[in-house]
């Protein structure tokens, strides 16, 4: 870490860390790959909880996309982004094709059901952290549609066309404001950097 | 089912926020291979996607940690891509997607309506989702109907109406999203309207947190349209109020 200064925390070392420690896993360095963990744990579990609610369910999703950055970290490819995004991309897609094959069998609502209460508790957990604060005021600075639009399908893992039913609102209209959306969240978070 | 192919072109977004069905998600990624600024931007959506997950970021349960450090010192690694030798093009993010949960892949189409309407069930409690579980069944035996219709229509007021109707199932699904809450002595009465007569289908299940669990509606005639009114609680026997919403039923 560089010396704390004032205003913007510096950022950039956390994700050229990840992309350092992940070119040590695959050569399987063992310690390498529980200070990967250390580093994302939380936000896989956190994440996973969120989409998948049900707890028992949300460790196996973490187990499994860290156990799929052991494996896989060779395949990591920094030319094609950042180690933090292809990790969180990884976490994303089990916890959203876990909901999705669970819709298929009907499951889901229960599995929501059951966890659907913690969640005000797992945002108190978190509302202090700057992290958190700085995505809440990005994401505040969207419209209301495209933050619907963008938070139904990354938190709720709803497909577009699912949004769109939710919402009551056309197809193409969701798909634009999704995009919309991201760019915004992006440029925010870029000028907060 | 009126699902069309969308254009790949507008979907770095909902590709970059995984709401993409399998196919769509293919198609797109297809689209990328040929397309470098598509990839770009896909790819500075994805890390701004990606840092949606620092606001519910939560501590996993101390034990996982050994249980995932333990398992890894037992498993294989994969070894780094050998990049002359690959065949098919890789996919912008590098990695070889592993042997995933499929399921979604031969039910996407069906499996976005279930999903419309049991998403808004997760919103009750577990007892009631047992009691209606013949309920559901029947739910599911319209959206599974190969003529199943979605369409969707605002309210006058606010909030909106998703249905989900099949001729072969002879019935539909109705949910609704974000209507104005009303007081205890009013509630939404749902109505059949026929060029003859109107016919109650019943009342609206108090909504949770704006939506309102799927609501089962059979008996529909040709010509008919699906109202929405306000009556007082428990419900009328004719409509006593204009519809604050109106829908055209498609005929078989």
């Amino acid at each position: 870490m560089t010396a704390e200064l004032p205003g913007p925390r510096p950022r950039a070392t956390e994700g050229s860390d990840l992309a350092g420690l992940l070119a040590k896993v695959a050569r399987g360095d063992e310690a390498a790959y529980a200070a990967v963990y250390d580093q994302i744990g939380a936000l896989v579990f956190g994440l996973a909880r969120r989409i998948v609610k049900d707890p028992a369910q949300s460790e196996e999703v973490t187990q499994e996309v860290l156990l799929e950055v052991w494996r896989s970290a060779s395949r990591f490819d920094p030319v094609q982004g950042s180690a933090r995004s292809w990790l969180m991309t990884m976490a994303h897609r089990r916890a959203v094709d876990r909901v999705r094959s669970a819709q298929a069998s009907a499951e889901r609502e229960v599995r929501a059901t059951l966890a659907a209460t913690d969640y005000d508790v797992v945002v108190e957990e978190v509302e202090a952290r700057l992290d958190a604060q700085r995505v809440r005021r990005c994401l505040d600075s969207l419209t209301e549609l495209q933050r619907e639009s963008v938070t139904l399908a990354y938190y709720g893992g709803y497909t577009y066309r699912e949004v769109a039913g939710l919402l009551g609102v056309a197809v193409g209209t969701v798909k634009t404001r999704m995009r919309d959306g991201l760019i915004r969240m992006r440029d925010c978070l870029g000028a907060e950097l | 089912m009126r699902l069309r192919r969308p254009d790949p072109h507008t979907l770095a977004g909902a590709y970059a926020l995984d709401a993409l069905s399998e196919t769509d998600r293919a198609a797109f990624e297809r689209h990328l291979s040929a397309c470098d600024s598509c990839r770009h931007e896909a790819s500075s959506l994805r890390e701004a996607a990606g840092h949606l997950a620092e606001a519910t970021a939560v501590a996993p349960p101390p034990r996982l940690r050994e249980q995932v450090l333990a398992e890894a010192a037992r498993t294989r690694q994969q070894p780094p891509p050998v990049t002359e030798a690959q065949s098919a093009p890789r996919s912008w993010l590098g990695f070889t997607w592993p042997a995933a949960p499929r399921l979604a892949v031969a039910v996407a189409g069906v499996c976005m309506l279930i999903a419309l309407g049991l998403g808004t069930l997760t919103l009750t409690t577990q007892h009631r989702l047992r009691v209606e579980e013949a309920h559901n069944r029947e739910i599911a035996a319209v959206m599974n109907a190969p003529d199943a219709d979605i369409m969707t229509v605002r309210a006058r007021t606010h909030g909106s109406a998703t249905v989900v109707m099949s001729h072969a199932a002879g019935a539909l699904v109705l949910t609704t999203v974000r209507l104005p809450a009303l007081p205890a002595t009013e509630c939404y009465q749902v109505w059949l309207m026929g060029p003859h007569r109107d016919r109650s289908a019943g009342v609206l299940p108090t909504a949770h947190q704006g939506m309102t669990a799927p609501m089962i509606v059979s008996g529909m005639a040709s010509g008919d349209r699906l109202g929405l009114t306000v009556e007082a609680a428990g419900g009328a026997k004719h409509p006593d109020s204009p519809p604050v919403l109106m829908l055209d039923l498609p005929t078989s």
